[in-house]
């Protein structure tokens, strides 16, 4: 471990920015944060928060690092590519060479309301790096149930969007969107250019550190959305949008994203030709043996500790130890399922 | 006069910025669905609209000189 005096230097230009100071700093590494995803979003928060002198994060992801995210994706490297690591351990490995002193737990799950809900205990926020509205609404209920804030953000083309959301104080997701949107652009059909995440990013952790170092009055009491190319941004105000029959944060909560009807079992990922399908039970696969029998019925296999990947007539299948598989090359929920269930049964 | 400011893919669906509409004492209900009808748009119902800058839901009924902006949820990350 560094000295205390080691420690001090390293923040010593945060901790001289007044309203954070010693005291801020010190909130700061007492706090835990979950960061659910480890994309874009999810590495410029992890990078920036680790930096800033965090304490703990655990990181959530269910996705391995390829080749189209070095683009935006700035913890990665063509060596994380190559070893075809999953996201949340590449990161970890990364965001422990910044500083060797936060503890970070690196989660390879897709995440639900039952196991997100499991990692939720000890955490004092929410940074919200995910793809999809499903899995936002979840945390937006975990968040109302359990009283943990959390700061949503989104980006696509040169878009932004971010919203904190305090408990018993602000409005919720749930009472700006009635319904789930369909998902009308995604990185698959509007790109996505780096400085859109950076912007949002910026926007959240700064939002981050405000709650961290308990600077609460200092939270933006406002959605933001911004447009780097078309040179709009735009601030809206929040101070009618709180809905006292919302089910999620109201008089009458039900939660209605924690009860598992709106669960997917398979989805198209978002900015790839890619299915994910999983299994309705969590099951533990023996990787090496099932890398043998592939093998033995003419798949290309490749496989390390946490996945196995797979090819045959260019169809290519990446399963996870969790049973959780991606089958590239298709939006096809249907074939993906299939090819899925010709290998695993 | 209303107002009505256009973001991100909505700006470039009716190819400018903003349009201004003769009429008020809509809701904001019947402004989308006078839009989406006008420009053929595909369905307005899941985007935010701000009225003023501020948050506001279907139901708000909108005056002269009010300035609508729709606003489209963002997903990816």
């Amino acid at each position: 471990m560094d000295t205390k005096e080691e420690r001090k230097e390293r923040y010593s230009r945060q901790t001289l920015f007044a309203p954070i100071g010693e005291r801020g700093q010190w909130n700061i590494r007492k706090k835990h944060i979950l960061l659910l995803g480890a994309g874009a979003l999810g590495t410029a928060n992890a990078e920036a928060l680790t930096r800033a002198g965090v304490g703990k994060i655990t990181l959530v992801d269910r996705d391995y690092v390829e080749l189209s995210n070095l683009q935006r994706q700035q913890l990665y490297t063509e060596r994380d590519v190559e070893a075809r690591l999953p996201k949340a351990e590449a990161a970890k490995r990364h965001l422990l060479e910044i500083d060797h002193g936060v503890e970070v737990d690196a989660i390879i799950i897709d995440a639900t309301a039952q196991n997100l809900e499991q990692l939720l205990g000890e955490v004092d926020l929410i940074v919200d790096a995910t793809d999809n509205f499903e899995t936002r609404m979840i945390i937006n209920d975990l968040s109302q149930k359990l009283h943990i804030p959390w700061i949503y953000g989104a980006c696509v083309g040169s878009v932004g969007m971010t919203l904190t959301i305090l408990p018993g104080q602000t409005p919720c997701l749930h009472c700006l969107l009635k319904t789930i949107p369909i998902q009308g652009m995604t990185c698959d059909t509007g790109g996505i250019i780096s400085p859109a995440v950076t912007m949002v990013a910026a926007h959240q952790t700064a939002e981050a550190l405000k709650i961290l170092s308990e600077n609460w009055e200092a939270v933006r009491p406002a959605l933001v959305t911004f447009d780097l190319w078309r040179n709009q941004y735009q601030s809206v105000k929040l101070t009618k949008a709180k809905k006292k029959d919302c089910l999620s944060c109201g008089d009458q909560r039900t939660y209605p994203f924690l009860n598992g009807v709106n669960e997917t079992k398979t989805a198209v990922l978002c900015g790839r030709d890619t299915v994910q399908v999983r299994p309705p039970r969590p099951v533990k696969l023996q990787l090496d043996k099932l890398a043998k029998k592939l093998d033995g019925s003419g798949y290309a296999v490749r496989f390390n500790p946490f996945l196995l990947s797979c090819e045959k007539d260019g169809e290519r299948i990446v399963i996870f130890e969790d049973g959780r598989a991606l089958i590239h090359g298709t939006k096809d929920m249907i074939h993906a399922k299939a090819a899925y269930q010709s290998i695993l049964g | 006069m209303i107002k009505v400011l256009l973001f991100a893919q909505l700006r470039d669906d009716l190819g400018k910025e903003s349009i201004s509409l003769e009429g008020n004492s809509w809701s904001v209900a019947e402004l989308k669905k006078k839009m989406t009808a006008d420009y053929q748009l595909a369905s307005l119902e899941t985007v935010m609209t701000a009225v003023n800058e501020e948050f506001a839901d279907d139901d708000t009924i909108l005056s002269d000189g009010d300035i609508v902006a729709f606003i489209p949820p963002v997903s990816g990350g």
